[in-house]
């Protein structure tokens, strides 16, 4: 009996990620859940758990430092102790899922290849696409038999992503595309094939090269390759841009109060003292509760809403490796203190890159802040599939015209809301700005309506 | 007989025997390198034959030929220094024991194959006689080779044509070591010759004035335009078969023994009158003294440049070319000047046939008929039968003549009509027609053009339909082509039928029919420059005879679709031209041949090969193929369509490697 360890799916969007290293050697006896390896995945570097126990078989071939490997490659083995990974995957049912058999074995087991099959076989095998050499034949003198290539078939259709990922994660290009890829200082490893299988060709590196074409043409400066957050960064972003129809709005806010009530927490001397975005994500929660259009989640065909008392918000954080988005989980059910606690243990995490997959995940509204820096208004974009992101402004003491018309210096913040109009219309969105205006001016009343 | 007859009869065969006797110690010693088959016991054959030839008549002799070399003339010197592989031996040292050519005296080659020798003296008759000089031709052969098909063809072909011939059989009673008494269903060689309505004569081999006389007779008839003579000498080789061989395991020391006194050296001495006594000792003295310059002169020599071992393999001379220069075929005028294949290639034929008096064509029908295929319509009445000239059903041995004919200075070109019959004479083209100027150091030329029809079509079945052509592609010596259009085939006869290596000419009778425009004046193809039917940049596919037009009719649909084909025909297959290949595949990083043929071995198996080690950077997919099936051709037609690729295949196959 033997397990394969797989690339994990870490994040919704995740199609491969980057290996980054054994955390255990060969020969290791695993109990499920010790950590077996890091990865690189879509917004954090990650330790991927052992499913099972086992004592821990690495391919020869396997994965190095750096290798881009698809989501459910295979990467290593746990097998019974005493076990030989030799018979690993004979052993196994799901054999054809490994990078070994699937990527090496057709290009030189010669007896595979004798036992190719009759003319009539070989038409059906090429009518479905099937290759001969990864069909195991089951007539006399193990001839490959119709019925062997059509069983064939059936299971890669049902495995195809899976066979796909596998032959990806070795980088399979041709030698002209990779002659290309020299010349034009292009890694292959970034790169999409769009020959058989995945193979890179030429046209590939091309469009890759035509898409780079001013690093291409500017021969100065350090070249950095992308790194695999930056890629899905990037991705997430361009898929934004491409699939919503953003509109941001903007209102000023009286932020006297918010700027008070975390003096009050001051005052009372608690350690603790809940950050302005902590403050703005429970009242956020509230006014979404309102509005749960706005927390509705992109689904194709369908809008699909959270349940009230699970709005998780989204808080995006700057770090050295880039933008990260952990999540405040059950804004509405915590206290303020416990989410400014959560909140800081997550911002913290996500610094050091230790975010695990699943606190990046089930946000339905996202808060940006990039008041910090002085920024006022800005156009946030919308973290796919939600709906809407909120931006924060910087707080400044502005001279604001009081409602008995007198002058007076008041802290001021600019709220910027991108809402995907394909959702949601302008009005309600508008309506959820003012809400969130309201409760912003006063805060306590809020907090403690929701408590 | 004169003294001086006589004593130039001892002369010759005792420069055989000492020089054979040399040898054998010398192969003693490990200075031979190879085999070594001697001629003592049998000297006074070659020596009375000979005796009535000129350098301009010609010997075809066989591996036990030293002594057929030496009578014509060749020094011991030459013979000694071939054997130990020297640069001064008679073939450069690349023929050693079995292949000794020396042209220049009308020495034409012996072989390591039994039975060829026959076949091209009826050549080297065919020769003479178109030629008109008056020169015989000798075939020496031992008894083995009688009963061999060679013997039978040659004796008919010799005896239908009247061929200047001379078969002068050796029976020394042992094929190697199997017994002529066990191996003939008839004592007698001699008496075989009526049955060809030849004369024939049995005589003993070890007495060198009979001999004399005999063959002197044979000569004079052979001269005098009365034809060929069988002569069977019954003689005995008092060594082994091939020095170092064991003896005694098929005859006896007494048999060897008792034929050793019948010497047929002593036995001249003996007759020969008492005062030529003292010369005949001072010629032994002399040629004494001649064998150990000879050994001396061998040991000597230098061995050949390694360098220099691909060298010869094809003619190093030519009759001259005026080569179109352009891989593109000219735009035709309007209006086009539109003919066949098959005219095209008559157009070549007819008009360097009254251009070039060598040239000969041999074949089934075609003579009056003008060739089954009409390849040679109208020729026959402008140059007669010797030119034109209808044979027996007898593959091999015409094709055997066409090689003796060529090393003796004609131009014979061989019309198989279906190509699947030079099968049967395959022996004669790879053995014989396409070494001849390697073995000979560059020294004969092979002008033959072997044409036929190939390709599978209409039910012709398996024995009319093969190809063959990649077989015919790994045999150094040869050139082959294989024409897609009528244009090609005017261009390339006209080379062929200029160029000193043998070539086979194959042509795809699907296509034979087909019209292009054709110039009307005279142009060569130069071999081993592929065409580029038409110019893309997404796939190059490289296509042989009618899968060219095959292919052809398919780049429309695919450029429809966004596939850009650039279509090759390298039309040679040797020479093949891998630069222009790799030139088109450097454009279009993917490459798809094409051929009607099994794929095993063949032609694009090579050109993957060949691409796949220059241009591997330049690929930008699998190098795919599309040929025949592995079978032979079928007759039902619809087991032969399965056996052949369709538009339909092709294009499936463009697709994919699109895709790839």
């Amino acid at each position: 009996m033997s397990f394969e360890i797989t690339i994990p799916r870490l994040g919704w969007s995740m199609e491969e990620g980057i290996f980054a290293g054994w955390l255990k050697k060969d020969g290791d006896v695993i109990r499920r859940g010790d950590a077996l390896f890091e990865l690189e995945g879509e917004k954090a570097l990650q330790e991927v758990e052992a499913l099972d126990d086992g004592v821990l078989r690495l391919m020869a071939d396997g994965p190095q430092l750096g290798t881009v490997l698809k989501v459910g490659a295979v990467v290593g083995y746990l097998v019974a102790d005493g076990a030989a990974l030799a018979q690993t995957p004979s052993d196994s049912n799901v054999a054809s899922n490994t990078i070994k058999p699937v990527e090496k074995a057709p290009a030189t087991d010669i007896n595979s290849m004798s036992s190719g099959g009759s003319p009539s076989v070989r038409r059906l095998a090429r009518e479905l696409g099937v290759d001969l050499n990864r069909v195991t034949g089951t007539g006399s003198r193990d001839r490959i038999t119709d019925d062997d290539v059509r069983a064939t078939a059936r299971r890669e259709s049902e495995q195809r992503p899976t066979i796909n990922s596998a032959l990806a994660a070795e980088i399979i290009a041709t030698p002209r595309a990779r002659r290309a890829a020299k010349t034009a200082g292009i890694e292959l490893s970034s790169m999409q094939g769009t020959g058989r299988n995945g193979r890179i060709r030429e046209r590939d590196v091309v469009s890759q090269s035509n898409a780079a074409a001013p690093s291409a043409t500017w021969a100065g400066g350090q070249r950095i390759s992308l790194s695999g957050r930056r890629r899905v960064i990037a991705e997430r972003l361009a898929d934004s841009h491409r699939q919503t129809v953003p509109v941001t709005l903007t209102s000023q806010v009286d932020a006297t109060n918010l700027v008070s009530l975390r003096q009050q927490f001051k005052a009372a001397g608690e350690t603790l003292i809940p950050a302005i975005h902590d403050i703005i994500a429970k009242l956020v929660a509230g006014c979404l509760r309102q509005e749960l259009r706005l927390a509705g989640r992109w689904d194709g065909d369908a809008i699909v809403l959270p349940y009230d008392n699970e709005i998780h918000i989204g808080l995006a954080v700057d770090t050295p490796e880039g933008l990260i988005v952990p999540v405040l989980r059950n804004v509405v059910n915590e206290t303020l203190l416990s989410l400014a606690a959560e909140s800081s243990r997550i911002i913290r995490k996500s610094r050091a890159g230790r975010l695990s997959g699943a606190e990046m995940q089930g946000a339905v509204f996202t808060i940006t802040n990039l008041g910090s820096f002085g920024i006022d208004t800005f156009t946030p974009v919308i973290n796919l599939p939600e709906t809407a992101i909120l931006g924060l402004g910087a707080i400044r003491k502005l001279a604001v015209v009081a409602s008995d018309d007198r002058i007076e210096v008041r802290p001021m913040m600019t709220l910027s809301l991108t809402f995907d109009h394909r959702a949601i219309d302008g009005a309600p969105a508008a309506k959820f700005l003012q809400s969130l205006v309201a409760a912003i001016e006063n805060p306590a009343a809020r907090l403690l309506m929701s408590e | 007989m004169t003294n001086d007859q006589i004593l130039s009869l001892y002369r010759t065969m005792l420069i055989i025997r000492h020089t054979e006797e040399e040898l054998a110690r010398c192969h003693q010693r490990g200075l031979i390198h190879g085999a070594c088959h001697t001629y003592v016991g049998q000297e006074a054959i070659a020596t009375g034959v000979c005796s009535h030839l000129t350098k301009a008549d010609t010997v075809f002799s066989t591996h036990r030929g030293h002594g057929h070399a030496l009578a014509k003339g060749m020094p011991p010197r030459e013979l000694m220094a071939e054997l130990f592989g020297r640069a001064t031996g008679c073939s450069r040292g690349r023929g050693g024991s079995m292949h000794l050519f020396s042209p220049e005296i009308g020495m034409m080659g012996t072989s390591g194959i039994v039975g060829p020798c026959m076949l091209q003296a009826c050549g080297g008759g065919y020769s003479a006689k178109l030629l008109k000089t008056g020169n015989v031709a000798v075939a020496f052969f031992g008894d083995g080779a009688v009963n061999n098909g060679a013997f039978h063809e040659a004796l008919n072909m010799a005896s239908i044509w009247k061929l200047p011939t001379l078969f002068i059989c050796e029976n020394n009673q042992y094929a190697t070591e199997i017994p002529f008494s066990y191996a003939s269903g008839s004592p007698s060689v001699a008496g075989r010759a009526a049955g060809y309505g030849l004369p024939g004569f049995e005589i003993d081999g070890n007495d060198v004035v009979e001999i004399s006389r005999i063959a002197g007779d044979a000569v004079a008839r052979a001269r005098a335009g009365e034809g060929a003579t069988l002569i069977e000498c019954k003689t005995y080789r008092t060594r082994a078969h091939s020095e170092g061989m064991g003896d005694f395991t098929y005859r006896t020391r007494e048999e060897v023994d008792a034929w050793k006194k019948r010497c047929p050296i002593a036995r001249l001495k003996a007759a020969a009158p008492a005062e030529l006594s003292a010369a005949m000792d001072a010629i032994e003295a002399e040629i004494l003294e001649m064998v150990r310059d000879a050994r001396e002169f061998a040991e000597q020599s230098p061995y050949p440049e390694a360098a220099s071992a691909t060298k010869y393999v094809y003619s190093q001379t030519d009759a001259g070319s005026t080569p179109e220069s352009s891989p593109m075929r000219p735009a035709a005028p309007s209006p086009p000047r539109e003919i066949s294949f098959t005219q095209a290639t008559v157009e070549a034929l007819a008009g360097e046939m009254s251009r070039n008096p060598k040239i000969f064509v041999m074949g089934e029908g075609i003579g009056i008929r003008g060739g089954n295929f009409r390849t040679t319509p109208g020729l026959y009445n402008l140059h007669g039968p010797e030119r034109l000239c209808d044979t027996p059903i007898c593959e091999r041995g015409f094709v055997g003549l066409a090689g003796g004919a060529a090393m003796t200075g004609t131009r014979p070109v061989i019309d198989f009509m279906f190509a699947d019959f030079i099968l049967d004479s395959i022996g004669e083209i790879i053995n014989q027609i396409a070494k001849m100027q390697y073995m000979s150091s560059g020294r004969l030329t092979m002008p033959v053009l072997l044409r036929g029809c190939v390709g599978i079509g209409h039910s012709a079945a398996t024995h009319h339909s093969g190809s063959y052509h990649t077989l015919y592609g790994q045999v150094p010596g040869l050139r082959v082509v294989m024409p897609s259009n009528a244009y090609d085939a005017k261009g390339l006869m006209l080379r062929a039928l200029r160029c000193n290596d043998p070539v086979m000419f194959l042509e795809h009778r699907e296509i034979l029919t087909a019209k292009c425009h054709v110039p009307e004046h005279d142009y060569e193809i130069e071999f081993g420059k592929a065409s580029i039917v038409r110019e893309g940049t997404d796939v190059t596919v490289v296509a042989l005879a009618k899968m060219v037009p095959v292919t052809l009719a398919l780049c429309d649909m695919l450029q429809q679709e966004n596939i850009s084909v650039e279509l090759l025909d390298p039309r040679t297959i040797s020479p093949l031209d891998t630069v222009t290949i790799l030139r088109s595949v450097a454009k279009t990083g993917r490459l798809l041949i094409v051929e009607e043929t099994p794929p095993a071995f063949g032609l694009g198996a090579e050109i993957a090969a060949q691409i796949a080690d220059s241009g591997f950077n330049d690929l930008d997919a699998p190098i795919k193929r599309v040929n025949g099936a592995f079978a032979p051709t079928p007759y039902a037609p619809t087991l032969e369509a399965a056996v052949v690729p369709t538009e339909m295949d092709v294009a499936l196959a463009i697709r994919e490697l699109v895709r790839e």
